[in-house]
C-alpha cells in the first residue's frame, strides 16, 4: 500500500476555486477523463451540498491493443462523492475506482479550503491511497502509480487554473455584452427627446 | 460529456442550470430551492439507462428506481 499526499495554494478565493472544481472536466490537461455524470445530488439539513458523480476515463491504449481487448474494457470508472459546505467554506471530494477493483484500488481525497493566512487564497490538500493486489512487485507498481498520480495532480492544478481563466473570460464577455445592451436603449431614449 | 452518448445534450442543459444556481445562489448562502430538478430528472432517466446497459458497477444505485418499491413492501 502506498500513500501519497500533497498541498497546493491557488491564488484565488475559495468560491472561485470551488466553482472551477465543479466544472473541472473536460479540460485539455486531463484528456483521459472523457465523461462526467451526476448520479445524485441533494442539500442536507446543515445546508451542505452532496454530489455523487461518475467519472469515465480512457487510458489511451494503442488502438491495436484496444482492438484485441475491445473498447469497453479499457474504460475505467471512478465514483466520486463530494460535499460543499458554504458556511465553513470547505469542498471535500472522495473518489475510488469501481472497475478493475480486483487488481488495484486508488482512493483519493481532496479538500479545498480558504488559506488560513490569506482569505484571498485557497489551499488544496490531496491524498491518494494506492493498493495493487495479488501481484508481485506490487510495491514497485504502487510507487509507479504514485508518481503518475503526482504528475496528474500537477496537471490537475494546471487544469484548475485553465477553468478559472475560462470562467473569468466568460464573466468579462457577459459584462461587455450587458453594457452594450444598456447603452443602446438609453441612446434611443435621448434621441427621441 | 456523458457516459451515455445520447445523454450529453440533457447533461449540458442540467449542468448550465446547476452551475448558475451553484455560483449565484448556493455559494452566496441563498437557501432557496434547487430550480434544476426537472432538467435533472430528464437527464437521470437517460444516464441510468446507459449505466445499466454498460453494466457499470455503481454502489448505492439500488436506492433509486423500481427496487425502491421492493424495499418498501
Amino acid at each position: 500500500m502506498k500513500i501519497w499526499t500533497s498541498e497546493h495554494v491557488f491564488n484565488h478565493p475559495w468560491e472561485t476555486v470551488t466553482k472551477a472544481a465543479m466544472q473541472k472536466y473536460p479540460n485539455p490537461m486531463n484528456p483521459s477523463v472523457f465523461g462526467v455524470d451526476v448520479l445524485d445530488r441533494n442539500v442536507d439539513q446543515q445546508g451542505r451540498l452532496h454530489s455523487k458523480r461518475l467519472l469515465s476515463t480512457e487510458w489511451g491504449l494503442p488502438s491495436l491493443v484496444r482492438s484485441i481487448i475491445g473498447n469497453a474494457r479499457t474504460c475505467t470508472y471512478i465514483q466520486e462523492h463530494s460535499v460543499v459546505d458554504p458556511k465553513e467554506k470547505t469542498f471535500e471530494l472522495q473518489s475510488t475506482n469501481i472497475t478493475f477493483t480486483n487488481m488495484v484500488s486508488v482512493d483519493e481525497r481532496l479538500i479545498y479550503r480558504p488559506h488560513p493566512e490569506d482569505p484571498e487564497k485557497t489551499m488544496l490538500t490531496q491524498e491518494a491511497i494506492i493498493s495493487v493486489k495479488g501481484v508481485s512487485l506490487s510495491s514497485y507498481l504502487e510507487g509507479l502509480m504514485a508518481s503518475t498520480i503526482s504528475t496528474n495532480a500537477g496537471k490537475g492544478r494546471e487544469a484548475m487554473e485553465w477553468v478559472i481563466r475560462r470562467l473569468n473570460t466568460e464573466i468579462e464577455e457577459f459584462a461587455i455584452t450587458a453594457r452594450g445592451t444598456i447603452r443602446t436603449p438609453m441612446a434611443a431614449a435621448v434621441a427621441e427627446k | 460529456n456523458s457516459v451515455g452518448e445520447g445523454c450529453t445534450d440533457l447533461k449540458r442543459e442540467y449542468d448550465q442550470c446547476f452551475n448558475r444556481w451553484f455560483a449565484e445562489k448556493f455559494l452566496k448562502g441563498d437557501r432557496s430551492g434547487d430550480p434544476c430538478t426537472e432538467f435533472f430528472k430528464k437527464y437521470q432517466t437517460c444516464v441510468q439507462k446507459a449505466i445499466k446497459e454498460k453494466d457499470i458497477p455503481i454502489e448505492g444505485l439500488e436506492f433509486m428506481g423500481p427496487s425502491k418499491e421492493k424495499a418498501d413492501s
